[in-house]
């Protein structure tokens, strides 16, 4: 978590010595990424080279793999937005993951347990009661914070593996597919499943991802609570003493990001999975972390991070299946790329 | 400076225990130090004064070996040296004493003195034995006792300056460098200090002594040098000058401080004038309505201890209550349970007449209090904000900068820009990040804000504090025209001198309590000195009530 909030000005223009110093940094740290991973995959047996071909060609080099990279994306900005957001006040909220899973257990209640005769409202319905569960367990973290002063990073974390139990508790009695041979929640209907676009083969989930990044973006550098949120991050003391009531954000952030985290696992559930399924995060929660580190905690940035990581993670499995590279040296690989672009970040802004 | 009496430096050089020359030294874009000449002559106190920014510490800072410089030469006792990093700088024989003290405040005084000195791998206890007899020496030779064995989280801040120089003492050091050395101590305190200095230079130590008290200067060093802005402005014997014409050297203009257009002269050495105060500004008629009441005030602090121990105020419209003290007697406590900072554990606090103990922030500034706070840079400012957006933070939501759902930018910068001019802040303007004002301009930058509210009680913590004479005067005329507005101002200060010069009425907080307190017309310097020692100059843990205060009359 060290990784500073960034310091976003109202009134400053981007320097273009340093942005054209970023980007050669950036684009050393891939090759060196490359050269490192290279190393590992030989090391498991495999041949780089072909390797690498599988990573590209899986993640954008087909109009059907580019579809894959987006459905791995679109996840990832819908928390990695909240998460910005809620880190730019520094409340680390690291429990997205199981927001996540209790937002999809909410969706997937209300989309089985109502009748089939609300028609696409059955949609919006269980988007909001997914949305409403992560907040909900945003807000527990929020309100100890503030009640008690517990510490907001141990507390969402300890509260994630709460919510993970649940849901599998809930997937193994109450709402199980008995005719499933392994452990699976039951399908939720047709009517509460996403539509997909035509062409990519996405759903268009991705559509309220995308239309969600303005909407933070504006909030973040436009209006007196994103001012606000921005200065309790920068100087808690001095935001305290100009009136900022510090308990009350800090419950609203972690009920924002919360609620992002869990309208994520909603979408999840509901154009992906469309059945509550104990492996549907795939560590989303955990990875829009580092996107939105990597990010610089700013909207566009978020964008660009959930693509990047969107593209490892649908090039990774392409790479894990087509070539015979164990999965788990497939996110060691992913792990040097964060680590080379964070190294690379932190120089290029010069300390 | 075309002033007879400035010596020219080069002409003493051959007698100079320390001679710089011609050094420079450049931050980016800031000439810190522009070919400044300094020399040091054996057995002297040397006073360096100047505004905040004008390079004093700096200079000295190339000395120690702290900063290095871009061009000049540095001799040391007639030979030219290099010196790179503070390891050289103790090897010749050089010391120095940081305004903010270098101690490990879990060690302690002899780990600390023994600590950096290379060679040892493992602190024998034995060797510490040794080091700590050495220090008892030192010590008692020149005044300086303190516990070789206390941790340093125990000392007062006083005793903690004493292990400073005792360390560099014990180093060898016969050039002792001390910077602003007498910031924080009681003026008892501090005449001691200064003694004890004049017993080390008699034992052939020389000594530089960088401060802002311009009578210290006076009273008790052999030669004084003025920087402005980087360079040096003069070196001047104190029998050839006064109060007036340093303060005149430093800031390059004639000042005078506060409302009562008193001379920079008066500053803390004629407090008895202040008193004559026109009768048009007296002190508020008897009767007049308190507009905050403190009773019983009990408050822990950040260790756990009672810090705020039934404290008992009240401040009127149109009047400036000051509260003076040592550092450390619960004014710190005090400036935050007043806004709402800190949970009282006892008491109550009374806004004209409602009661608004522990109101939040927020709600205290909807009643018309304000807070300057004491720490500006933690509580008052927000560093990577501009300037505009620092003035206007309170109240970002409002017309005309912004509404519930927006941040109008060119209006922020706009009335950004009108605060600038209106309160006369040196920025470069509304878009200047506030993390690079000068001490000064950052003040300034507060006072602007917290003024430009409808305010009832004006709560003022240590507002002058490290600030220059120029901006010093600012911040008191601002005060003073905040009290005709008919504001209720509390000022907590531990600068004597400010609260003698602003003050209606003075209490002495001591202990958590207000120990004494006087009228305006009553005001005694020595009185409040011995009260502010807890009527036991020296004594500590004393309980502040029965010791005996004649002083102690309720006033007003």
């Amino acid at each position: 978590m060290a990784v500073a909030v960034s310091e976003v000005a109202v009134s400053r223009r981007p320097v273009w010595g340093k942005r054209a110093r970023a980007t050669i940094n950036s684009l050393v740290a891939i090759i060196l990424a490359l050269l490192v991973g290279a190393i590992f995959i030989s090391i498991a047996g495999a041949s780089p080279l072909p390797a690498y071909r599988s990573l590209v060609s899986g993640s954008v080099g087909s109009e059907f793999a580019i579809g894959q990279t987006l459905i791995q994306a679109v996840p990832l900005l819908v928390i990695g937005l909240g998460l910005a957001l809620a880190f730019r006040a520094r409340v680390y909220n690291i429990g997205a993951d199981g927001q996540f899973y209790l937002g999809a257990l909410a969706a997937g209640a209300v989309a089985i347990g109502l009748p089939g005769t609300f028609g696409p409202l059955l949609i919006v319905i269980s988007l909001i009661a997914g949305a409403l569960a992560g907040g909900f367990w945003g807000w527990i973290v929020g309100f100890l914070r503030a009640r008690w002063a517990v510490n907001v990073v141990i507390s969402s974390l300890l509260l994630s593996y709460i919510a993970t139990y649940i849901f599998t508790y809930v997937i193994r009695r109450p709402l199980r597919d008995s005719t499933a041979s392994g452990l699976l929640g039951k399908g939720i209907p047709d009517a509460a499943q996403l539509p997909l676009v035509s062409g990519f083969g996405v759903h268009i989930g991705l559509f309220i991802a995308l239309l969600l990044v303005p909407i933070v973006g504006y909030v973040m550098t436009r209006t007196p609570f994103g001012f606000r949120v921005r200065m309790l991050g920068m100087n808690p003391d001095a935001a305290q003493t100009t009136g900022v009531n510090s308990g009350r954000l800090i419950i609203v952030l972690m009920v924002i990001s919360g609620g992002l985290a869990g309208l994520a696992g909603a979408i999840q559930l509901a154009g992906v999975a469309d059945r509550l399924d104990p492996t549907l995060s795939n560590g989303y929660g955990f990875t829009a972390i580092v996107v939105a580190l990597l990010g610089r905690l700013s909207a566009t940035g978020v964008l660009l991070a959930a693509l990047f990581l969107g593209a490892l993670n649908a090039g990774g499995q392409a790479m894990s299946i087509n070539d015979d590279v164990p999965y788990a040296v497939v996110l060691a690989i992913q792990g040097v790329f964060v680590i080379f672009l964070l190294v690379a970040d932190r120089l290029a802004r010069g300390r | 400076m075309p002033d007879g009496r400035v010596s020219s430096a080069a002409a003493n050089g051959s007698s100079a225990v320390i001679a710089m020359r011609a050094v420079t030294k450049r931050f980016g874009d800031l000439q810190a130090l522009g070919d400044v000449d300094f020399d040091l002559r054996p057995g002297e106190i040397h006073a360096l004064i100047g505004e905040n920014g004008a390079g004093k510490t700096t200079l000295m800072n190339v000395l120690y070996g702290v900063v290095s410089r871009d061009a000049g030469t540095i001799e040391a006792n007639g030979k030219q040296v290099d010196i790179r990093t503070p390891q050289d700088a103790i090897e010749l024989g050089i010391g120095m004493v940081h305004q903010h003290f270098k101690l490990v405040s879990t060690l302690s005084v002899v780990e600390n003195i023994v600590l950096g000195q290379g060679g040892h791998v493992l602190v024998r206890k034995r060797r510490l034995a040794g080091v700590a007899e050495r220090i008892s020496e030192l010590g008692e030779r020149y005044g300086l006792r303190v516990d070789p064995w206390a941790k340093v989280w125990h000392l007062s801040v006083g005793e903690q300056q004493r292990v400073e120089i005792l360390r560099a003492l014990y180093r060898g050091a016969r050039v002792l460098i001390l910077d602003e050395p007498t910031a924080n101590l009681t003026p008892g305190e501090a005449d001691g200090l200064l003694e004890k200095l004049k017993a080390m230079v008699r034992d052939g130590a020389s000594i530089v002594f960088i401060t802002h008290h311009l009578e210290e200067v006076l009273g008790s060093t052999d030669r004084i040098t003025v920087l402005r802005a980087g360079q040096n402005v003069g070196t001047l014997v104190p029998a050839d000058t006064s109060t007036g014409e340093l303060a005149r050297m430093m800031v390059g203009r004639a000042v005078s401080l506060g409302g009562r257009s008193r001379d920079v002269a008066a500053l803390g050495v004629e407090v008895a004038a202040a008193a004559d105060r026109p009768a048009a500004q007296a002190a508020p008629t008897a009767g007049s309505q308190a507009v905050l009441t403190v009773e019983r005030l009990r408050v822990f602090s950040d260790r756990g201890e009672l810090a705020l121990d039934g404290l008992e105020l009240s401040v009127a419209a149109g009047e400036i209550v000051g509260v003076a003290g040592v550092e450390g007697n619960g004014q710190a406590e005090l400036e935050e349970t007043l806004f709402g900072l800190r949970k009282t554990a006892g008491g109550r606090v009374l806004l004209d007449g409602v009661d608004v103990t522990d109101e939040a922030p927020a709600g205290l500034l909807a009643r018309g209090v304000g807070l300057i706070p004491s720490d500006r840079y933690r509580r008052g400012l927000v560093g990577q904000l501009t300037v505009a957006e620092n003035l206007l933070c309170d109240r970002i939501d409002k017309a005309p900068v912004g509404s519930r759902l927006r941040l109008r930018r060119k209006a922020i910068l706009a009335r950004g820009a009108d605060l600038i001019e209106r309160y006369s802040i040196p920025a470069s303007g509304p878009a200047q990040l506030a993390g690079t004002l000068s001490g000064g301009t950052a003040q300034r930058v507060v006072l602007a804000r917290t003024l430009s509210r409808e305010l009832r009680l004006l709560i003022a913590a240590q507002p002058t504090r490290g600030l220059d004479v120029g901006a010093m005067e600012s911040v008191w005329e601002q005060l003073e025209a905040a009290r005709r507005r008919g504001l209720a101002v509390l000022l907590i200060s531990t600068d004597l001198d400010e609260v003698l010069a602003l003050a209606d009425r003075c209490l002495v907080v001591y202990g958590g309590r207000v120990i004494a307190q006087w009228a305006r017309a009553q005001l005694n310097r020595d009185a409040i000195g011995l009260a502010m020692g807890g009527a036991q100059p020296g004594g500590r843990g004393g309980d502040g009530t029965d010791a005996g205060l004649e002083a102690v009359t309720g006033a007003g």
